[in-house]
């Protein structure tokens, strides 16, 4: 019998508190989770449940006030800064709501960033192929400002997944898109996460999104109050 | 990350900013300028010199004495260098009085004698007029002058001139010396007499300082690089021959070359000043280059960007920026050597410096590059602060800088600072004062600028008036660089200010009226039998503060039985009183206690640098006769006193009999100063007249010329501190034009808007002109009371048109930077 294989993203008893103008803000608590190898699970909730924090948490980008997130099994609050961006160039992978494409690189260039942070042979050929994933081949060569907002976004899925990453982190990427557009980009999504066989795990406030993944986790202040199924 | 991605990310990266980053650019040019020019001008004169060095020798080799030359130099030189040629000059001061054809005395003037006995010189040549061999000019009866001296005296070519006694008539013109140099001090113009013409003269007497040199040519065929080696050789051989000197060509200038090597090390730093600054201005502009990219930084570590890849990435901008500017400073430095002693030949002959000096081009760029990289890591300490968790919150907080981050960058920097002018000054001492003094004025500023800045938000605005107010809150609004920019404004301001007030006040009191009690004239030379009736001569003329004493020439041969250093051996001047003058305090001992020793008091820093202290003995030769001095007291001199202070003091009673002359001194009104010269000329040949105030008159001439360079090396630091704050405007530009737009949408005229940022930028000019010119006024007051011991009385005027010319400066610049934002119109910003 083959034991159960480690959970990619776990995170226990995590609660943050935000500290602004001398007063708290507390945007979770005591949030317990845990997200297998392979899984899409989407995060749900109004605005201002704690969603894209907790992202956030998971991704290293910020620490929880108290509690533990781990990923495949490391404790994230015992890395320094070094360590967590070495973390999230080697093993993962973010698309933004806002997309945040670096104005100055073209889109075959953001795709190249994390390729060339992980120093992955023929860069400049692996970021022409995923454009052409991403059905951007064409336009590998102008700048975010030239690109339609689907479009930006389905750069900033070919940068996410470029380097092969275990663990991608989707912050509503699809709110600051029109429906074709945002459908588009879901698909995509779904197709890389198949493809790659990549832990995802989106946020959204939208059911509809939430529907394509495998498992839906909905936060109502900072707490985890359901999870289907 | 490999080497060639993160060249493609800085790349990548500089796309957009570049405008910004010409800020950058153009502090460090400044400031690499002005190191160069320094370096340049300086390095050129010395390769120059160096280049020139037989011909401002005049030969290969050189042995000097302030006695006749040893009787066997013929047969030394024969033995280290046969065949050489040798040329022996005599060179004294002395006075020249023009001969009226009644045979009466006329006007005088003090002269360079050199007595020339053979070829002269071996190389480079002087020019004559008329234009023949100077051997053929010079005979028993004729001398050649310089047309300075024909000027003063009013006579022409072929008059007659007196000197030391002797008649003679003017054969010559001497129009250029290839080893007189215009920068250098001379006390009177040029005369050349022959050696028969010499002997004619009574100026040969007793205590006469006379400089006897033998000059000599290598034999040909002899490599004159050698000369050096012939140097140690002669100085060997001539060991036994104490207050002998040998010099090689190599060594020619001695003197000027030292005082050259201390202006350099003095412009140097206030070049290295206007680097400091324009590095200032990098990390501002760093700094607010920082605060646009801030969300970008964020993306680049979520996407797994370590911090300080983070800082290499924007450090290799920096230095990349830096090294475009270092390089466009250092060409434009590069100009100064070539063109400068065009627009002063009367003062730096063009051919002499060598314009081409690629040392001083490397020593820019690399401090350029070296300094714009420390001041651009102090600010990239910054990027550690840049949260990643900014991509999904705007109010993400910032994380803590590890603190030994900002300790090694600030380490760095003050390390980097001192290193840098070490290589400038070539002093360790010098370059911790540099490092000290730069940090304490900046904090000064610094803390200066943010206490006023903050007092005048405190302001109460509803009396101002709408300009006074918006300039005000301009003042303090957080993020528009304003203290930087008043720091660098006011260091500026605090150099020029304090160079043009110590400049004009030493000026003042090398030009202006002598102490009241100090001698106008100093009378060297007089025989003891004559000073009765030179001293009716002064009392004729109503001269005040008569003061002599008498004074012979000595040799120090030993010191407590010991043979002293070779730098001590030359002639001393000694002088015998009963009491001190006023101007003379004991510090230490007590004056003829001994009445079993002769005795002698030292003055205190002469003692120290003869590393020698009370109950030393002193042995002085005096005309090859040997005297002991027990030391019995030390004493401080108030030097800038003028009167007749000596550094050794014997006591009455022991040389009383020994050949000696008068040193005399008195003060003489101006209008009588010349018919008193003259006068004592006429009747005492042998009697050298030395007037104060033009000694003081030259080296306050001197001292312009050198000031004005000076002052040209502060517009550096200025200019540096003037696109600083361009620079603080330009960051600013978005802003700006937004606000502009507001303000044309509600109304305000271009005309208004101009006088609105006007108004912002005369209030930072004011404040930087405040501190800057409040440092100034303490830093010349420190240096005056403290350092030259001179009474200073804070210039009100200079101070307050340094305000002035910053408030002026800061409008001009301030202006010019937001020409930009000046046109926006409303609709383009406000969509």
């Amino acid at each position: 019998m083959t034991p159960p294989a480690a959970p990619r993203v776990e995170c226990r008893s995590v609660t943050k508190v935000y500290r602004t103008g001398g007063e708290e803000l507390r945007v979770l608590s005591s949030v317990e989770l845990t997200i297998a190898a392979g899984e899409s699970v989407a995060i749900l909730g109004p605005s201002g449940s704690g969603k894209s924090t907790l992202l956030g948490l998971m991704a290293g980008l910020d620490r929880p006030s108290s509690g533990s997130v781990r990923f495949e099994g490391q404790a994230l609050e015992g890395l320094d800064e070094d360590q967590l961006a070495l973390l999230r160039r080697n093993r993962i992978g973010f698309v933004f709501q806002s997309f945040h494409l670096f104005p100055n690189l073209t889109a075959q260039e953001n795709v190249r960033v994390p390729l060339e942070l992980t120093g992955v042979e023929g860069a400049r050929e692996r970021s022409r192929e995923l454009l052409e994933r991403v059905g951007l081949a064409a336009r590998a060569h102008h700048y975010p400002s030239q690109l339609s907002g689907g479009e930006q976004q389905r750069v900033a899925l070919a940068r996410a997944f470029g380097p092969r990453p275990t663990l991608v982190l989707a912050d509503e990427p699809t709110g600051n898109l029109d429906g074709a557009n945002g459908a588009r980009v879901l698909e995509l999504l779904r197709e890389m996460h198949d493809r790659e066989g990549t832990t995802l795990v989106l946020v959204t406030h939208d059911p509809a999104v939430a529907a394509r993944c495998e498992r839906r986790v909905h936060l109502s202040d900072g707490a985890v109050v359901r999870v289907e199924p | 990350m490999r080497a060639r991605g993160a060249l493609h990310f800085v790349l990548m990266e500089s796309r957009g900013t570049r405008g910004r980053l010409v800020f950058l650019t153009a502090c460090v040019a400044i400031g690499v300028a002005a190191v160069v020019a320094v370096a340049g001008l300086s390095g050129g004169l010395q390769e120059g010199l160096r280049a020139s060095s037989r011909e401002l020798m005049g030969a290969d080799l050189a042995v000097q004495s302030s006695r006749p030359l040893p009787a066997d130099l013929d047969a030394a030189l024969a033995e280290v260098v046969p065949g050489a040629r040798r040329t022996d000059v005599i060179e004294l001061a002395s006075m020249a009085s023009a001969l009226a054809s009644d045979g009466a005395a006329g006007k005088s003037r003090l002269c360079e004698l050199r007595v020339v006995d053979g070829e002269f010189p071996f190389y480079g040549e002087l020019g004559l007029e008329p234009q023949r061999p100077l051997g053929e000019l010079l005979d028993a009866e004729h001398a050649v002058v310089a047309p300075e001296l024909l000027s003063t005296l009013g006579i022409a070519r072929g008059e007659g001139l007196r000197i030391g006694g002797a008649e003679f008539r003017v054969a010559g013109v001497v129009l250029e010396e290839p080893d007189r140099l215009d920068f250098s001090l001379a006390l009177g113009p040029r005369v050349f007499l022959s050696r028969a013409g010499f002997a004619r003269t009574d100026l040969l007497g007793n205590g006469s300082r006379v400089k006897y040199r033998a000059l000599i040519a290598l034999p040909a065929g002899v490599d004159t690089d050698r000369a050096e080696e012939f140097e140690e050789e002669l100085e060997d051989r001539l060991a036994n021959e104490p207050g002998v000197r040998v010099d090689a060509h190599q060594d020619s200038q001695r003197g000027l070359r030292r005082g050259l090597d201390r202006f350099e090390r003095f412009l140097g730093l206030v070049a290295l000043l206007s680097l400091v600054l324009g590095g200032i201005g990098v990390a501002q502009v760093v700094r607010s280059w920082l605060a646009t990219r801030a969300l970008s930084i964020a993306v680049w570590k979520s996407l797994g960007l370590r911090p300080r890849e983070v800082v290499g990435l924007y450090l290799i901008h920096a230095l990349f920026c830096a090294a475009v500017g270092s390089v466009l400073g250092a060409l434009l430095g590069a100009l100064v050597p070539l063109f400068v002693p065009r627009f002063v030949p009367d003062f730096l002959d063009p051919g002499l410096v060598r314009a081409w000096q690629p040392l001083a081009l490397v020593r820019g760029i690399v401090l350029g590059v070296g300094i714009a990289g420390l001041f651009a890591l102090t600010a990239l300490t910054t990027l550690w602060r840049v949260p990643p968790a900014l991509v999904l919150r705007d109010d993400a907080e910032p994380l803590a800088a590890p603190r030994s981050v900002r300790w090694t960058a600030a380490l760095l920097l003050g390390a980097g600072l001192c290193a840098a002018a070490y290589l400038q000054s070539e002093r360790l001492d010098l370059a911790l004062w540099f490092t000290g003094g730069m940090s304490v004025l900046a904090a000064a500023l610094f803390f200066g600028a943010r206490g006023l800045m903050r007092a005048a938000v405190r302001v109460p605005r509803s009396r101002l008036g709408p300009y006074v107010a918006h300039g005000l809150s301009a003042l303090a609004r957080p993020g528009a660089g304003t203290v930087g920019a008043v720091v660098a404004l006011g260091l500026g301001t605090l150099v020029v200010t304090t160079l043009a007030v110590v400049q004009s006040r030493l000026e003042m009191e090398l030009s202006g009226s002598l102490p009241a009690e100090a001698p106008s004239l100093f009378l060297v030379d007089v025989q003891p039998d004559q000073w009765d009736t030179v001293r009716g001569v002064l009392e004729d003329a109503h001269a005040t503060n008569v003061e002599s004493v008498p004074m012979l020439t000595a040799r120090l041969s030993a010191i407590d039985g010991m043979a002293p250093a070779r730098g001590w051996y030359g002639e001393q001047r000694l002088t015998w009183r009963a009491e001190l003058p006023p101007s003379n305090a004991l510090v230490a001992g007590a004056l003829w206690s001994d009445p079993e020793r002769a005795e002698v008091s030292l003055e205190d820093r002469y003692a120290e640098r003869m590393d020698v202290g009370l109950g030393a003995t002193i042995t002085y030769d005096v005309q090859g006769i040997p005297f002991d001095f027990l030391v019995t007291s030390l004493r401080s001199v108030e030097w800038e006193s003028f009167g007749i202070n000596f550094f050794a003091v014997v006591e009455p009673g022991t040389l009383d009999d020994a050949p000696h002359t008068v040193l005399a001194a008195a003060r003489v009104e101006p209008a009588r100063e010349q018919l008193v010269q003259d006068r004592l000329v006429a009747d005492f040949p042998n009697v050298t007249v030395l007037r104060v105030r033009a000694i003081l008159e030259k080296i306050r001439a001197l001292l312009e010329r050198i000031a004005l360079g000076v002052r040209l090396l502060g517009a550096f630091t200025v200019a540096a501190g003037v696109a600083i704050l361009a620079g603080a405007v330009g960051a600013t530009q978005l802003r700006r034009s937004s606000e502009v737009a507001l303000l044309k949408t509600l109304g305000v005229t271009r005309r208004g808007v101009a006088g609105l940022m006007a108004t912002e930028f005369a209030l930072t000019g004011a404040v930087a002109g405040l501190l800057g010119t409040l440092g100034a006024g303490l830093l010349s007051w420190g240096f005056f009371e403290h350092v030259l011991e001179l009474h200073f009385d804070l210039p009100l005027l200079p101070l307050a048109l340094g305000v002035v010319a910053t408030i002026v400066l800061a409008v001009g610049a301030g202006l010019a930077a937001s020409t930009r934002a000046l046109s926006v119109r409303p609709g383009r910003v406000l969509r």
